[in-house]
């Protein structure tokens, strides 16, 4: 295999190698002489530059964006907080002890702690220990102040979330947590870092991006005998000093990167309604929500009992938290007007007469029977009307009123479940109703598509949809589940004469309406019948809803029981006052407010109130008469139009 | 008859493919040199190992053995053997490279890894080795014939493909490797130098495309920008840093001028070992890979850079000198190629930790931590081993007995 000849070597290939070797050699040399360039002739300037300024290179926290509420009131913003922090190895070995006793005297720290932590990391002496966090601000301006006699003692200032409000608007604001792996994979590129605060829930995480901000870098040299100063202005933002402790000018290597901060956000919350309505509330589980009905507007959006999200913003699990997160019932997490659902009882009913008027189904004067029951083609079970001796004849406008059942058992009939749900949807009723805020439910309206995807597997009579169900369904019972934000959508809708308007909490993020869906002749029909509801007229009968009155205000409503159990198992308790609390029906009360400026459409929902007229409708009454005479004061109210 | 039988064997000299007793007669002086400089790394990793972990140290003792069983394998096979089948080896990276281009997984921002579940497969470091071997395949199969322009500008091709592969992951660090090897090989090959210059000329209107390229870069916007040459934004960051060292320290720029900072403080005699600051604080980052002889010049200044680099220089030249004096051609272009890498990879490292050249991903011998790496030096220091035993090994097997068989025998060269 070996051809000699090609094997063979031309003469002059040993020089030529050796030429090359002439070049690695020149090369090396550069080396060297690069070498001798660094480390003999500006030995002066880099051995300074290493040893006693050291580069420092700050990360300059970006502040998180202030949240206001509707007239400028701050909700949510940022405080300095200053931690002490000692790193051993900068700290001559005789004098460690000396220090500590010094943190121990003046800081009052356990001195075992400290010891322990110093011990523990003694491998790697240059890292941060954790000498006292949040320390007050004598504290601080003594440790600066004395930097010479605490080699290696630093403080570090963080910016800190404040939550002024304490529980009011709590679960809207959400909290900030510690971002997680999941988190920071998914916002690598946004500049976050592994143990960065991220908002968690509600507003917070909504908003993130928005809240979020930009860090910054500054470069500092370093003395070996002062330590950079962070001062931070009144607002909490950290200055640069330029001046360290000795007093030498400090050097910056490099114009800072300034941080910045993150936008703030103005919300359409108008507190003091929401005080009003958390007073409201008060020893009460359930919900209630405030609309602008024309723009979507979200006025007041609370929930009881809630919790103060300033419970998280210091590190660590505390007794406090670790309650709230563990769902320990009542569960004070879950905001109730968007993220729990309940039954929505006799609110629904504005949908259906909505729903058939608009369909001609039914007009103004149509009139149906009402004798205490119903049966489906008069044959077969019954279901009964509240009012077991029957209403007699009455028009959709006497039902609203009176919220007779068995007029809307005929109605929901004749309507059909398909065009039920398509009703719903169209009024806001089980879907979202993508409010700028994170964890809203969706709710449920069933039908026969519903029905049949959920018993898929079954067999055919399962899945199928009986009349019976649409008869439960017709007065918002069985299954469906909505929202008390969802049902003032619907409420608004009629209140602003026909429009669905999608509800938000950032000003800048609204108002988005859809077109028209519903006639002038549908709207005015129903009006008149949750007017009729509220009204107090002589004589007598009035609506369900006339706790709601308020005199010389044209105020529409619609009272609404959802039953929890059922009624033949209730009737075994003689009077309401014995029936156990987590079996009573929850107390609905939606309303709206049409000859004021701006017209609003209000919910009330109380958990287990068991009377929707007696229980929420006089809370409803409460929330209205003190806006009006509120917002009478208040130049921020303005109407602005829908598209 | 004795004689004859001396003369049939020289003509078709038994090759036995794996000769283990190679691996007593290799040269002692190389084998110190570069247990030297393991050792030193292995001091150097003890000290990166203070502020990081022990587990560097440890993984580095366990590549210095894996590679000594690599020197093993190519000092004892018969490297004939090795470039008579470079072709298909080539054809084999060139199909690995393709593999990673589609299916390799990332590692910060660029594909060049194959995982394999227990370890990862790195194509384009056996590359290297494998084009030493291919080019001397295919410069001496085509012997005098380079003098010629057009097979001149074959070569280029040829190495054109994997380096464009390379160049593709993006490995800028691996693929420029590949450049000073194809100009070392051809020249020692017996190329022209007019043809050599034509080249380098054209090479150097590189830099009026780079000038077009970088003129309109703006370092703060971060999106990709318009290229000629496929360079990738972050990339183009790094040259500007380069050429504006005041720029953007946290990012960029801050390698080199961490790097010269705690070069520079180590002075005369440096620091003393385990006592680097600049390494301890965490102020310079990657110092146990691409910026470990930063730490040596922290911790044992300009003594301790000196003494290295004079090592790597005395390795070098010895493998030249194998270069040199060896029996073939095969031989002399091996031992070219593995000593090119080799210095490309010293010079173009040290270079970048005392500034004088952009930051790129290119490891230290023996120095930077790295299994891929390591095991591509051992196996280019186990070919340099083998490269004189060949002569020996003819030497021996044509020790002339009778004065009629000394005409049989010609040393050529």
């Amino acid at each position: 295999m070996t051809d000699n000849r090609e094997q063979e070597r031309y003469p002059g290939i040993e020089r030529r190698v050796q030429q090359i070797g002439f070049a690695i050699a020149a090369a090396l040399l550069l080396l060297g002489v690069q070498l001798w360039r660094l480390q003999v002739l500006s030995l002066n300037e880099f051995s300074k530059l290493a040893e006693s300024n050291r580069i420092w290179q700050k990360r300059l926290a970006a502040d998180r964006g202030i949240i206001y509420a509707r007239d400028g009131e701050v909700m949510a913003d940022n405080r300095a907080r200053v931690d002490v922090i000692i790193i051993p190895g900068e700290c001559p070995a005789d004098a460690l002890d000396t220090v500590c006793e010094r943190l121990e005297t003046w800081l009052n720290v356990d001195r075992q702690e400290l010891d322990k932590k110093i011990k523990a990391s003694a491998k790697l002496p240059f890292s941060q220990i954790l000498v006292k966090r949040d320390i007050s601000r004598v504290d601080q301006i003594r440790v600066e102040e004395n930097q010479h006699l605490l080699p290696g003692v630093t403080t570090i200032v963080h910016p800190q979330r404040r939550y002024l409000l304490g529980e009011t608007a709590g679960q809207i604001m959400g909290y900030l947590g510690e971002i997680n792996q999941a988190e920071l994979d998914q916002r690598q590129e946004l500049g976050y870092f592994q143990g960065d605060l991220i908002g968690k829930g509600g507003i917070e995480l909504f908003y993130e991006s928005l809240l979020h901000g930009q860090d910054g870098y500054m470069l500092v040299t370093k003395y070996a005998s002062g330590q950079p100063q962070l001062r931070t202005d009144k607002a909490g933002r950290p200055m640069i000093a330029r001046r360290d402790t000795i007093g030498h000018l400090l050097n910056l290597e490099a114009p800072p990167v300034p941080a910045r901060s993150g936008e703030a956000l103005n919300l359409t919350l108008d507190i003091d309604l929401q005080r009003k309505c958390d007073a409201l509330l008060q020893g009460e589980q359930g919900s209630i929500v405030v609309l602008d009905a024309d723009t979507g507007a979200v006025l007041a959006l609370a929930s009881a009992p809630g919790y103060d999200p300033s419970v998280f913003v210091n590190r660590g699990a505390t007794e406090e938290r670790l309650a709230l997160l563990s769902g320990q019932k009542p569960n004070r997490m879950t905001h109730r007007a968007f993220r729990e659902v309940y039954p929505p009882g006799s609110v629904f009913k504005i949908m259906l007469a909505a729903a058939g008027l608009e369909e001609n189904l039914i007009n103004a004067s149509t009139r149906f029977h009402c004798s205490g029951s119903y049966a489906i083609d008069g044959k077969g079970r019954r279901w009964n009307c509240w009012n077991r001796h029957g209403h007699g004849s009455l028009n959709v406008v006497e039902s609203l009123a009176f919220s007779c059942d068995v007029f809307f058992y005929s109605l929901g009939r004749r309507l059909e479940v398909d065009r039920i749900v398509a009703y719903s949807k169209l009024m806001g009723l089980g879907v979202p109703t993508g409010i700028d805020i994170a964890g809203e439910s969706a709710g449920l309206i069933p039908g026969r598509e519903w029905k049949a995807a959920m018993h898929a597997d079954k067999p055919a009579w399962e899945k199928q949809w009986y009349p019976g169900e649409t008869v439960n369904l017709s007065i918002g019972q069985g299954s469906c589940t909505t929202t008390p934000l969802q049902v003032t959508v619907m409420m608004a809708c009629i209140v602003n004469g026909g429009y669905r308007v999608q509800p938000f909490l950032r000003q800048e993020a609204g108002p988005k309406r859809s077109e028209k869906l519903f006639s002038d002749t549908t709207i005015k029909t129903v009006t008149e019948g949750l007017r009729m509801c509220v009204e107090r007229k002589k004589p007598a009968p009035t609506g369900t809803g006339t706790r709601a009155y308020i005199d010389g205000m044209d105020i529409i409503g619609k009272t609404g029981t959802a039953q929890v159990a059922s009624l033949s198992f209730l009737s075994k308790y003689k009077k309401t006052e014995d029936i156990p609390y987590p079996l009573r029906h929850h107390a609905w009360f939606t309303a709206g407010v049409l000859d004021r400026t701006p017209r609003i459409a209000v919910t009330v929902l109380i958990e287990h109130g068991h009377a929707g007229g007696s229980v929420a409708a006089p809370v409803a009454r409460d929330v209205i008469e003190y806006f009006y005479n509120h917002a009478a004061t208040k130049p921020s109210y303005t109407i602005t139009a829908g598209n | 008859m004795p004689s004859l039988r001396r003369f049939i064997s020289h003509q078709n000299v038994s090759v036995r493919l794996l000769n283990f007793t190679n691996v007593m007669r290799v040269d002692i002086w190389l084998i110190l040199n570069v247990l030297a400089l393991a050792v030193i790394g292995w001091i150097l990793m003890y000290s990166v190992a203070r502020s990081a972990s022990t587990v560097y140290l440890y993984r580095m003792i366990l590549f210095f053995c894996s590679g000594v069983v690599v020197t093993i394998f190519f000092v004892s096979i018969d490297y004939r053997f090795l470039v008579n089948w470079a072709p298909l080896f080539y054809l084999g990276s060139i199909a690995l490279l393709l593999v990673v281009l589609f299916f390799g997984t990332e590692a910060k921002g660029s594909e060049r890894w194959i995982n394999l579940g227990l370890f990862r497969l790195q194509p384009s470091e056996f590359s290297k080795i494998i084009m030493i071997f291919f080019l001397t395949w295919y410069l001496t199969k085509i012997g005098e014939k380079i003098r010629k322009l057009g097979w001149f500008v074959v070569t280029f091709f040829l190495v054109g493909i994997p380096l464009a592969l390379i160049l593709k992951q993006p490995n800028l660090g691996t693929a420029a490797s590949l450049a000073p090897l194809v100009f070392a090989m051809l020249y020692v090959a017996g190329c022209r130098k007019v043809h050599l210059v034509l080249v380098l000329l054209l090479g150097s209107m590189l830099v009026p495309v780079l000038w077009l390229e970088m003129k309109d870069f703006d370092p703060s916007v971060e999106k990709e920008t318009q290229t000629t040459l496929g360079l990738k934004h972050y990339q183009k960051k790094r040259i500007y840093a380069f050429l504006h060292p005041e720029y953007d320290y946290r990012g960029t720029g801050w390698h080199t001028y961490q790097s010269k900072i705690t070069i520079g403080s180590g002075g005369i005699s440096g620091k003393g070992y385990l006592r680097g600051t600049q390494t301890k604080l965490k102020y310079l980052p990657e110092h146990h890979t691409d910026f470990i002889f930063s730490l040596l010049a922290e911790e044992f200044g300009f003594v301790g850079g000196v003494m290295v680099i004079a090592l790597f220089a005395i390795m070098l030249f010895r493998g030249l000198m194998f270069a040199r004096d060896a029996y073939d051609m095969q031989g002399t272009l091996l031992a070219v190629g593995v000593v090119t890498v080799l210095a490309f990879h010293i010079f173009v490292n040290i270079a970048i930790t005392t500034g004088l050249l952009p930051v790129t991903g290119i490891p230290l011998p023996f120095l930077s931590y790295g299994g891929s790496f390591y095991m591509t030096v051992m196996a280019g220091i186990g070919i340099l081993l083998n490269v004189p035993l060949r002569k020996k090994e003819v030497e021996q097997q044509n020790m002339p007995t009778s004065i009629a068989n000394v005409e049989v025998y010609r040393r050529k060269g």
